[in-house]
């Protein structure tokens, strides 16, 4: 923490550095920004640095500033239509859409923090071209800068294009995304038809509110905790059965180790998609599972037991919120188990023999070999990648929603009040509010507990592997 | 003088309905009646304006042409291709492209780039909603969506018929369906979205199915089953509007007046419980029903037209189909209300052609294009032209509808309705598993659907 | 004699197992040459067996069934998301793994961060983003989506790059040759094998989607969809009761050519999420 508040610190007092002691040249470089380069007669970094300005230039002018002007209250104009019945043609004013606004002035604020970035780079960089100077050192030509680009400075040539992507598609949104979670954007506010505008914390306020009408609290901390206890459940029992599994059939005993485990893997070759959308109809309410239920008298048991409702002919395997969750964590072993068996052959694998061998030789059965070297070991190696996969299925979207949408009524009052499920992560929640009720605000701000929750766990877990890694091992 | 042009585009439009109305072909549009291709634009639907006797702004015919036929000044108007983009149900594509060829054909001076995308009714409102610019510019939907569309801005209102009177030359329930606040926003398409009752005749007498008491006495004999799909709150209302409690759309257009709660409340609650108790009587989704119906389990439905032929198929002979049941509710028999449903075509505001788009909803809507879609998938007609044909009043689904059209209402309901209505569906049909009492389950329900909306 | 009854009794659990693993697959199988098109619930094998619906899949496309178009349009997206996918996850994870800069570790933590963040969250907003651009309802559109964000999964990558060793590159250093051109040519033939995992795993990526595609590619137009679009299409509602067994045919088929590669793909697999302290 100190140390990066020591380079917070250091960053900025090069720039005071390079305003105190820049000659003029350095100086002009703050308002036009090739000066110093023309200086030391680096014309095309000059000439580029100039462009560089005058694209900005151009960009605040005519895109940045029309829109950061309304982004304090997101647009006024409200959208009007007149349609002319006469030559049958229709006239819309000049309407303000309160999302382009959102959207625009974010990626404008964002290019002006690129620019200023920029700009301190160029300072700095400019003044060190007169330090250079100054002591008669050799100063770069055009030719030499380009070359630094694919040796000392390879990473940016790499690093440039993969960070344009991640900007647009991961950290924009994402931006877009908190700042929606501050605005009354839902389905009473949608533009174009409809402004929307800023309300402060009241969204945060509402998701932990309990009250008659507004059950968006209670609503929170069931999913909540469904989530969190789902996320434990999948990925224990895969990891635990994938393990088993490998030893099971990796045993010297077992015939054909490779078929059985090819048999395994052919489920989860074909398409999730496909395979949980067909589940679903494998267990639906008057789904064939039924139908063979029913003619074995597996449901009239499961009745008298009391296990299923009596007025129900049958199972009801993803209607029921009991039934529902134990099936959808079944089915996600189901899903689930080759992959972890795959992962827990390799490693098994490498298992040092040597410690089985002389484990077996004090006297250790097999169950305390798998306790005491099995596990440890396979933890060891694959630790980082549990915690992903636990990070995974909290927002494990796929097997909830393609096993329960359209199928699963909840039963509970008042998550139906707040559109929720027993049966749904906060993923799913959120998926409904946006595409079904179109509750933009609300489903921000739990995508920002989401968001935090993950981040959270990835911490933890990565940098410990980043810090400790064995990324020098090799080197 | 606005008033006035209105006045006389009403006059208008309603000789140039009547005309359609009396030669019943789709074809026969202005335009399609001009002489020759090669005639100036603004001279062809001249050719039909003396037609229009009532109209009193007739001068010259060119300075009508020019001043008063609206469709003949978007002809004149229209230069380059006309890009339009429609929406119709998957089960309504082949159908939608004929309709489209003849629209094209009907104009023949004008370039159209139609493209026909597949989007189902009943769920039209999930897409447009997401982005209204993007979504077609017509396009069809069922008309329990009309509100949140206009809502969002996703209607073009109606505001001046062309070649035919929407208003009057549709039955009257369904131009209800079709406006909001007294302004019509659709172009209504079919009056058989709603639900009514298909039996088996060979379990069921004409006169077991007036109680769904005696039904499901009947059935649970013949160990057959009775579907409704219980759970959703589009079905359920039919129990508690038969016992005369209320469900309404408040004047905001967002908030709901909600009276189950009340006395008798209780009463449905238990009635449902009672019924279903059995196991004969059984909550199951509309895709269930339409295998359940083929295995032979269910001999009795609750559901629309848009099973009719599965039903038909399955029963054969015995195919019939009626207004839904009474139930017993506190001791005295209630008949089962239901919600009336139509399928409305609308005309995307954000389109770069809304005249035309207009135009081509009036047309996909228009008797013989409603003619047309009865014959070809037995949908019933909302054009009152269209409908009056035997071979619709002769449809037992159609002819049911019917029946049940005095107890059905207009669906007007806020969006808060749907998630409430269907968690106490699904609580009522499982038996009220947490032994819960039906008055508070009621208050809760009630408590949800009438939430406010910030 | 024990021991055979335990041999016989180790195989025949497998053998259950496996059954228990494979009945949805044989269900999906034998349904797609069933001739009843809707969800049959008393049989699990059809009553009547016919090759009408892959027929139907290939031979008659209307306006909801256009298989070939849908496999023809996932297919280029797909090689498109693959090529540019992997180019971006080698740029990013040689530079993490084998170029030294300041800020590198802090780097990494942020983008492992931002890689945890599920797509679903932010897609409307990745949908406006595009529109701005115009690049909605287009299959460039769907590219970007799929690739764009691709160079935050380096980590596995990186992980492999790790362990090639750097007296190589040393080496190289030292006779004068650029970081450019040790990365081309010492690393990148030398990361093979990770090189076909990178390709295969996002090659598969538009062919599993259907949240962003349906999102995205909202025409209604059935020509411009994806495969998982258009069968996710074939089971809503209106359309499940005729089109149940065409689904499962769309399913079979677009199964065969994606378990080929991931049988492939698998050998990789574990050494990539194990961060190569496995070696297979």
């Amino acid at each position: 923490m100190k140390k990066a508040l020591n380079a917070i610190g250091n960053y900025f007092k090069n720039i005071g550095i390079a305003f105190v002691r820049g000659d003029v040249w350095v100086k002009l470089s703050a308002v036009l920004m090739g000066a110093g380069y023309f200086a030391r007669k680096q014309v095309i970094n000059g000439i580029i640095m100039f462009l560089v300005e005058a694209l900005f230039v151009v960009l605040c002018a005519g895109y940045a500033a029309p829109n950061l002007a309304k982004f304090g209250t997101l647009g006024t104009v409200q959208f009007e239509q007149v349609f002319d019945p006469l030559t049958m043609t229709s006239t819309v004013n000049d309407y303000d859409n309160s999302f382009l606004i959102l959207l625009n002035s974010i990626m404008a604020l964002f290019l002006i923090l690129v620019f200023v970035l920029f700009w301190i780079a160029n300072m700095k960089a400019v003044y060190r071209l007169q330090v250079q100077k100054e002591n008669g050192e050799h100063i770069n030509t055009f030719k030499e800068d380009v070359q630094a680009l694919f040796n000392e400075k390879f990473h940016i040539t790499l690093l440039t294009l993969p960070a344009i992507g991640i900007i647009l598609m991961n950290i924009l949104p994402i931006l877009v995304l908190v700042a929606v979670a501050f605005t009354n954007y839902d389905q009473q506010h949608m533009p174009p038809s409809a402004l929307f505008t800023w309300v402060g914390w009241s969204n945060f306020k509402n998701l932990f509110t309990d009250s008659v009408t507004v059950t968006f609290g209670y609503s929170f901390k069931k999913v909540l905790a469904w989530t969190l206890e789902w996320a434990v459940l999948a990925t224990f029992t895969t990891y635990i059965g994938g393990i088993l599994l490998a030893k099971f059939i990796n045993n010297k005993k077992t015939k054909l180790p490779k078929m059985w485990r090819t048999l395994f893997i052919i489920a989860i070759a074909v398409p999730q998609f496909v395979t949980l959308l067909l589940v679903r109809n494998f267990f639906a309410d008057s789904g064939i599972v039924n139908t063979f239920c029913t003619s074995i008298g597996l449901t009239d048991f499961l009745k008298n037991v009391g296990l299923v409702p009596a007025n129900l002919s049958y199972i009801p395997f993803l209607t029921n919120p009991g039934w529902a969750k134990v099936m959808i964590v079944i089915i996600n072993i189901w899903v689930g188990i080759p992959y972890q068996m795959l992962i827990a052959t390799g490693v098994l694998m490498n298992i040092p023999e040597d410690q089985i061998e002389s484990a077996r030789i004090d006297g250790a059965n097999p169950f305390q070999i798998f306790v005491k070297i099995t596990m440890p070991y396979m933890l060891f190696v694959t630790g980082p990648s549990l915690i992903t996969d636990f990070v995974k299925n909290i927002n494990n979207f796929n097997v909830i929603y393609l096993l329960t949408q359209d199928v699963y009524v909840t039963s509970d009052q008042l998550l139906a009040n707040s559109n929720a499920k027993e049966i749904d992560l906060l993923v799913t929640w959120l998926f409904r509010l946006t595409n079904e009720y179109y509750n933009y605000k609300m489903a921000s701000v739990i995508g920002i507990i989401v968001f935090i929750i993950c981040a959270a766990f990835t911490l933890v877990t990565f940098t410990r592997t980043i810090k400790g890694d064995k990324e020098e091992e090799f080197q | 003088m606005k008033k006035k042009v209105l006045a006389t585009l009403l006059a208008t439009a309603m000789t140039a309905g009547c005309l359609a109305g009396c030669g019943g072909g789709a074809a026969e549009t202005p335009a399609a009646e001009a002489p020759a291709a090669e005639a100036p634009a603004a001279e062809e639907p001249a050719a039909e304006e003396p037609a229009a006797e009532e109209a009193p702004a007739v001068e010259a015919p060119a300075a009508a042409a020019e001043g008063t036929d609206p469709i003949a000044n978007l002809i004149a108007a229209t230069t380059g291709t006309v890009t339009l983009k429609v929406w119709a149900s998957e089960e309504d594509q082949d159908l939608t492209t004929k309709l489209l060829d003849e629209f094209k054909a009907a104009y023949p001076d004008v370039t159209f780039d139609i493209t026909l995308g597949a989007e189902s009714e009943s769920t039209a409102k999930d897409t447009v909603l997401t982005d209204v610019e993007a979504a077609a510019d017509v396009y069809a939907f069922a008309d329990d969506q009309i509100n949140e569309l206009v809502k969002a801005g996703a209607l073009q209102e109606v505001a001046a018929n062309y070649t035919f009177d929407v208003v009057n030359e549709n039955a009257t329930g369904a131009v209800e369906a079709a406006a909001v606040d007294g302004k019509v926003y659709a172009y209504p398409m079919t009056a058989d979205n709603g639900y009514f009752m298909f039996y088996d005749s060979s379990v069921f007498s004409e006169s077991d199915v007036q109680s769904l008491e005696k039904m499901v006495e009947v059935a649970g004999a013949a160990g057959k089953k009775i579907a409704m799909d219980i759970s959703n709150g589009w079905y359920i209302y039919a129990f508690f509007q038969g016992a005369g409690l209320e469900l309404t759309l408040n004047d905001d257009g967002l908030t709901n007046t909600c009276t189950w709660n009340a006395a008798g409340g209780t009463d449905v609650a238990q009635a449902i419980l009672d019924l279903t108790a059995s196991g004969v009587l059984v909550d199951m989704s509309d895709e269930d029903m339409a295998t359940q119906i083929a295995e032979g389990n269910v001999a009795a439905c609750v559901n629309g037209t848009w099973r009719a032929e599965t039903a038909a198929e399955a029963w054969g002979d015995n195919y019939a189909a009626t207004k839904l049941p009474t139930f017993k509710a506190g001791g005295k028999d209630c008949q089962m209300s239901s919600y009336s449903g139509y399928k409305l075509v609308g005309v995307n505001p954000h389109s770069a052609n809304v005249g035309w788009s207009m135009l081509l909803a009036e047309f996909l809507t228009n008797e013989a294009a409603q003619t047309a879609r009865f014959e070809a998938r037995g949908l019933g007609p909302s054009n009152l032209a269209a409908a009056s044909s035997d071979a619709v009043m002769a449809n037992p689904a159609i002819s049911a509808l019917a029946a049940q059209a005095a107890y059905a209402t207009p669906q007007r309901v806020g969006a808060n309705f749907w998630s409430p209505a269907e968690t106490l569906g699904q609580i009522l049909a499982s038996g009220n598993p947490d032994g819960t009492d039906l008055q508070e389950l009621l208050d809760t329900t009630v408590e949800g659907i009438t939430a406010p909306v910030e | 004699m024990k021991k055979t009854i335990q041999a016989i009794l180790r195989h025949v659990v497998l053998l259950l197992l496996a059954v228990v693993w494979l009945i949805p697959i044989l269900w999906l199988f034998v349904t797609s040459f069933s001739g009843y098109k809707g969800i049959n619930t008393s049989h699990f094998f059809p009553e009547t067996w016919t090759l009408d619906n892959y027929a139907q899949l290939f031979l008659r496309a209307d306006s909801i069934v256009q298989y070939n178009k849908w496999f023809m349009n996932t297919f280029v997206i797909a090689v498109f998301t693959c090529v540019i996918s992997t180019i971006l996850v080698l740029m990013v994870s040689y530079t993490m793994s084998k170029l030294r800069f300041p800020g590198r570790k802090s780097l990494m933590s942020f983008s492992i961060i931002l890689n945890m963040f599920p797509g679903v969250l932010s897609m409307i907003a990745i949908y406006f983003i595009l529109k701005t651009f115009n690049l909605t309802n287009s299959h460039i559109g769907m590219i970007i989506v799929y690739s764009a964000g691709a160079g935050l999964g380096f980590l596995i990558c990186k992980g492999f790059m790790d362990t090639i060793s750097v007296s190589l590159s040393e080496a190289a250093r030292l006779e004068g040759a650029s970081e450019a051109k040790i990365f081309f040519k010492i690393i990148i033939p030398l990361s093979k094998p990770i090189i076909v995992y990178t390709v295969i795993s996002s090659f598969l990526i538009p062919w599993g989607d259907f949240v962003f595609a349906k999102l995205m590619l909202n025409s209604g137009i059935a020509t411009d969809w994806t495969v998982a679009i258009g069968l996710f299409n074939m089971l809503s509602k209106s359309m499940i009761a005729k089109y149940f067994s065409v689904f499962c045919a769309g399913g079979v088929v677009i199964s065969v050519p994606i378990s080929i590669l991931f049988l492939i793909m698998q050998k990789f697999y574990v050494e990539g999420i194990t961060g190569g302290s496995v070696k297979g």
